[in-house]
């Protein structure tokens, strides 16, 4: 089971290595993710919003609908925690009964 | 950025990374897990990224140890791989 | 080619870092071993995202002089230089995963424990022959 794993492994990486001969240079300021709307971002955000951290202002103001879901996902996972921790608890107590 | 920072913090977080899961007892684990979070948030502030290192310090370094000790503390601290 | 490894190389380390994680999720046998090998995964796949965002030369995404009265901020609406910050949209998308990440955590630690209570054992093998025998 090691062996099997660790070729996997070993085939995975190679595959990835070989997908990123094509990706920019790190710390290249023209890359395609730093070009494309984040210019728009950083320029607008201190009259759209007269906050600094540019940061903050993309999460709460630009996209708050993501950070809303972000909130539902978290949410639900404390939801889960309860329900499953609840649930032992409650199965050990009838088996004492 | 600054590249001999960037490369002695990677092979800290790698040397983390491999010890995390060689290592046989549980607890030390976690706690390695934890030095490894905050070499990842150091790794996140030298590129630049200052909102995402504090929220993996205090989140992932601080909530995800505390998560990992309870349960280590609920179950058994041995394992055999 | 030297300068192709030294603009490539942090992807390969991060390529290392999250198959030091797929290896412990798929290997390890142990239940809390697999939620650690998880986590070290999330954080190469979160720092391979943050590493898009570097400009070479450029600081925090915090805007400079942005308090200097309301007409400098009017003033200063189109005289952001893009290229002195860094790029602040993987910082954002990233901080959500983080949080994700955590959740995620939460729930199969709790999961764990839950398997724990049931069978004893935290180890995947025993954990099946205990199910096989019935």
């Amino acid at each position: 089971m090691k062996i099997l794993s660790l070729i996997t492994v070993v085939f995975v990486g190679a595959a990835l290595i070989y997908g990123t001969l094509d990706m920019p240079k790190w710390g290249d300021p023209h890359s395609p993710a730093s070009t494309h709307v984040s210019p728009y971002y950083l320029r607008h955000s201190l009259h759209d919003a007269a906050t600094p951290n540019v940061v903050t202002t993309v999460l709460a103001d630009y996209r708050g609908y993501d950070t809303l879901g972000e909130t539902a996902v978290v949410f639900t996972a404390g939801m889960a925690c309860i329900l499953l921790l609840r649930a032992g608890r409650k199965r050990r107590g009838k088996g004492h009964v | 950025m600054i590249l001999p920072l960037d490369l002695i913090l990677l092979l800290f977080v790698f040397i983390c990374a491999i010890a995390a899961i060689t290592v046989r007892d549980l607890l030390s684990a976690v706690v390695i897990l934890g030095a490894y979070s905050f070499f990842m948030c150091l790794l996140w502030t030298q590129m630049a990224a200052v909102d995402v290192a504090f929220t993996e310090a205090s989140v992932s370094a601080g909530i995800g140890t505390v998560l990992m000790i309870g349960a280590v503390s609920k179950t058994k601290r041995r394992s055999k791989d | 080619m030297f300068e192709f490894i030294v603009s490539h190389y942090n992807y390969w380390m991060y390529i290392a870092l999250m198959m030091v994680g797929f290896y412990a999720m798929m290997a390890k046998r142990n239940l809390v071993k697999k939620i650690i090998g998880m986590n070290i995964f999330q954080s190469a796949i979160i720092l391979f995202y943050i590493s898009t965002s570097v400009k070479r030369g450029a600081t925090v995404p915090i805007l400079e002089h942005a308090h200097e009265g309301h007409g400098a901020v009017a003033h200063a609406a189109h005289a952001v230089d893009v290229m002195q910050y860094a790029n602040p949209l993987p910082h954002v998308l990233m901080l959500t995963a983080i949080v994700v990440m955590v959740a995620t955590l939460g729930v199969a630690l709790a999961v764990a424990i839950m398997i724990y209570k049931r069978y004893h054992t935290l180890e995947e093998d025993e954990i099946m022959m205990s199910i096989r025998r019935g």
